[in-house]
């Protein structure tokens, strides 16, 4: 039988571990505002419609569809839309008075021309989008979207969708929606990556491309941040959008691959406020990067109660209890994963058993992508915006052969359980 | 006179130099230009991480990498001396997601590629409904994020297992996506019941229906498809599954096989840089993908297709669509075999007592997929990855074509980019 006594000087230090870990877990990370008050959203509110209105005397761009024939030849009926609606009002971090107005947005998503580009990719997040969210209602959407440009899915080809390319930046010149997906590898003078009739490097044709956009959104965790061709060594010296273009209006919506969820959810914005949505210090929009997994996991009853998955397969996994020891990043990543999901809504990573491995942060590659805790790696933890070691945040803790007891006590004091503290 | 033609919608950049003469292509070269590095990526980290990194090489196809990667990790445990044994429901489970994979991406090329380019090439005024395969494509990617949790990219399986335990309900919701599929393939794609399609066992028997399939079918034959676009008659099967058999095919004679023989050679692109390798079986050129593993599955109606045809356009194409018959049917017929009281994951040594070389192979949307991986202590010393594409649409000199190259040579240019894009193309994974 074990004896987890402690001397003296171990339990002054295992008090400092305890405080680290309870500063780590029950840091206030949410960085949204969801509560503004009344002045603030009846503002907002006159805005936006007065927005709408002014996009319904806009003509159509070119051939789209109204959404209204095609809801109703894909027997999408008007109660399913609202619902989608509110579900969008909602994930932006709206009170449900907006739902007509966001509703009036989907109908004139029309007017917000897309382009879309990809550099150095996998093509994952334009997979992502081609299923994204919704019962049928975001891929008519998508035909309503007005993406003009998109290489991978784009009927024309070769010259002709270069000449599509040009006719749609000049068409619509300072008012399109530039989505990038993918690096930029800057390596060997950009010659890791060429695009096109001149070969014209990526860097190049980023940078001709969003001269006269109105806003540029890079997609997913490639363009954001650099993504797994940035992973050490970088043999390309891949960066992302924001390293690269200066002076316009940018969003980052990061992830492997990003939820096509957030994607939409960043044109309705647009389109009800002519804005970029409310951003943090690293581009991301608040309403989907403002908190992290660890905060709405349906597994955090479990990481409460300290009771853990130890290796793949054992009780503990068929039982779905929290991930933390087999890897699980979600106290160090900032997603809306653990609400919206993928696929529909159908399942996301932890559902699976398959620790968050924190694919929205920067360098995720090579500071979370393992299915190990973070203890025994020396890199740095960032929450409450302020960097600490691993050490001084009682990581180390983490691994201990008696662990189970320790954690579970610290985890209890942090859910403010009545409890024995120093059961260790 | 070389002209350059780019091609679009594939997975990265790709582009085509023909060599005209008298307005027909004399020989063309291909380039694929960009590369990300992932084999010096993989490098030095611990052998695990490769299940999470290596499905990000292909965003449609990134499901396959999965599978290679965990079957090379439990062949490097294998030889290290801890064989891993595997429940019948993780083989299933796994061979399921793969199988889902590959019908998202069929049903992706039928309606996002292939017939747009035949109502293109034929003048067609045929209502485009690319959005089909964008749907079909959904709900065989939910059917995946049931066990896989998302799709693209997910991660849930580990040497011995995989992560997940599904319940009776998982497994409930997973049979609904697949009927789902089911009807709506019967419905919108081929207009007939999916078991009397099955049973088609000649060409004539496409005359009979009225849909999307068999528009593409007689548009083929209109194109004359089935007497061009031949490649070498040459095949390979290299992954083990349930729906495949490992052969080497010349014609439809088969030959053992043996992964070990595959190898690569740089290739040949003399007017622009490509970062991609040629694929070859003991130094030959053979091609791979749904005709092949048709063929060396004795499926009648390729078979009677091979027979009249060869391996021409009309072959390739079709033999993709069935394919897409076959794996719906095959997927249906998994799922009543899970038993959930089975393990899903079987404990093994840890990864850092492992020093060995491992190989995994399976069969990806477009042919074999080979990972082989060398780990000292857990740690990656090496780590090559060998794609389908690079079997197919390599590029190499005149005297030694390629089975895209030798297909094109004769055609005018547009029959000779239709006839490349039969082989269907990614250019991502070519050059990770």
């Amino acid at each position: 039988m074990n004896d987890y006594s402690l001397t003296k000087e171990e339990e002054l230090t295992m008090a400092d571990r305890i405080e680290g870990v309870k500063k780590l877990f029950t840091s206030k990370s949410a960085r949204v505002e969801t509560n503004r008050g009344d002045a603030h959203y009846e503002k907002l509110f006159q805005s936006c419609q007065t927005r709408i209105e002014e996009l319904k005397t806009q003509t159509p761009s070119k051939n789209r569809l109204d959404i209204d024939d095609l809801l109703e030849d894909q027997g999408v009926n008007r109660r399913d839309f609202m619902k989608w609606a509110s579900a969008v009002t909602g994930m932006l971090m709206l009170p449900a008075s907006f739902t007509p107005l966001v509703a009036d947005a989907a109908l004139l998503m029309n007017r917000a021309p897309v382009i879309w580009i990809e550099l150095s990719d996998c093509a994952g997040n334009t997979e992502a989008m081609l299923r994204s969210d919704g019962p049928k209602i975001d891929e008519i959407l998508l035909d309503i979207i007005s993406l003009e440009f998109n290489e991978t899915i784009m009927a024309a080809s070769g010259h002709q969708a270069e000449a599509q390319l040009e006719d749609a930046m000049h068409t619509f010149k300072d008012k399109y929606l530039l989505f990038v997906e993918g690096a930029v590898p800057m390596g060997m003078n950009g010659q890791f990556g060429t695009i096109g009739a001149e070969g014209e490097t990526m860097h190049d044709h980023l940078q001709r491309v969003a001269k006269h956009a109105a806003a540029i959104v890079a997609v997913g965790s490639c363009a954001t941040f650099g993504g797994v061709p940035a992973a050490s060594p970088n043999p390309t010296g891949a960066v992302g959008v924001m390293d690269v273009v200066k002076g316009k209006p940018l969003i980052n919506i990061p992830a492997c691959p990003a939820n096509p969820a957030n994607m939409v959810g960043v044109i309705i914005h647009y389109i009800l406020t002519g804005q970029v949505p409310e951003l943090d210090s690293l581009l991301r929009p608040k309403f989907a990067f403002g908190y992290r997994i660890h905060d709405n996991c349906e597994r955090r009853a479990h990481f409460d109660a300290g009771e853990f998955v130890e290796e793949w397969g054992d009780e503990g996994a068929k039982n779905n209890f929290c991930l933390y020891k087999v890897g699980c990043k979600g106290p160090m990543t900032f997603n809306n994963c653990s609400i919206v999901r993928y696929n529909e809504g159908v399942n996301w990573p932890v559902g699976v058993g398959r620790g968050c491995i924190g694919c929205s942060e920067p360098d995720f590659w090579d500071k979370y992508a393992y299915e190990r805790p973070m203890a025994d790696a020396h890199i740095k933890a960032p929450t409450g915006g302020v960097e600490k070691t691993v050490d001084e945040f009682g990581l180390g803790l983490l691994t201990a052969a008696g662990i189970g007891i320790g954690i579970h006590a610290a985890a209890s004091i942090v859910a403010g359980k009545k409890e024995d503290g120093g059961e260790a | 006179m070389i002209t350059k033609q780019l091609i679009d919608q594939i997975e990265g950049e790709a582009s085509i130099f023909f060599d005209m003469k008298d307005d027909v292509v004399d020989f063309a070269t291909i380039a694929f230009p960009h590369f990300r590095g992932m084999e010096s990526i993989l490098k030095g980290k611990s052998a695990l991480d490769a299940l999470v990194i290596t499905p990000r090489v292909c965003g449609i196809c990134g499901h396959a990498h999965l599978m290679a990667t965990v079957r090379a990790l439990e062949n490097a445990y294998k030889n290290a001396g801890y064989p891993i044994e595997l429940s019948k429901k993780v083989e299933i489970i796994r061979e399921f997601t793969l199988v889902m994979e590959m019908i998202q991406n069929h049903f992706k090329w039928i309606y996002l590629t292939i017939i747009p380019e035949v109502s293109k090439l034929t003048d067609s005024t045929r209502e485009s409904t690319p959005l089909k395969g964008a749907y079909a494509a959904s709900i065989a990617s939910k059917a995946i994020a049931i066990f896989g949790g998302q799709w693209p990219h997910s991660s849930y399986m580990i040497p011995g297992g995989i992560t997940t335990d599904p319940t009776n309900i998982d497994l409930l919701k997973v049979e609904s996506y697949v009927d789902e599929l089911i009807s709506f393939f019967e419905k919108e794609s081929i207009g007939i019941s999916l078991e009397q399609f099955l049973s088609f066992e000649s060409c004539k028997d496409f005359n009979t229906l009225s849909s999307d399939i068999s528009y593409l079918e007689s548009s083929l034959v209109t194109m004359k498809m089935n007497e061009k676009g031949f490649a070498y008659d040459r095949f390979l099967v290299i992954g083990e599954h349930t729906f495949s058999k490992p052969s080497k095919l010349k014609q439809t004679r088969p030959f053992g096989i043996d992964a070990k023989y595959v190898n690569t050679i740089d290739s040949y692109s003399p007017d622009k840089v490509s970062y991609a390798k040629n694929a070859q079986y003991k130094d030959e050129f053979y091609e791979t993908g749904p005709l092949a593993r048709a063929i060396a599955t004795n499926l009648p109606i390729v078979k009677n297709m091979h027979r009249r045809f060869k391996d021409s356009a009309y072959s390739r194409v079709m033999a993709r669509v069935f394919e897409l018959a076959t794996l719906l049917k095959h997927a249906k017929g998994l799922l009543s075999e899970i038993d959930i009281s089975q393990k899903s994951c079987l404990k093994s040594v840890d990864i850092s007592k492992i020093t060995a070389t491992g190989t995994g192979v399976v069969e990806a949307p477009r042919g074999p997929l080979l990972h082989t991986v060398n780990i000292k202590n857990g740690l990656i010393q090496e780590y090559k990855i060998v794609t389908p594409t690079q079997f197919n649409i390599g590029s190499s000199s005149k005297s030694n074509p390629t089975p895209a190259q030798k297909a094109m040579i004769g055609m005018t240019q547009a029959e000779a980019l239709f006839i490349f894009r039969t082989f269907d193309v990614c250019s991502v994974c070519t050059t990770h």
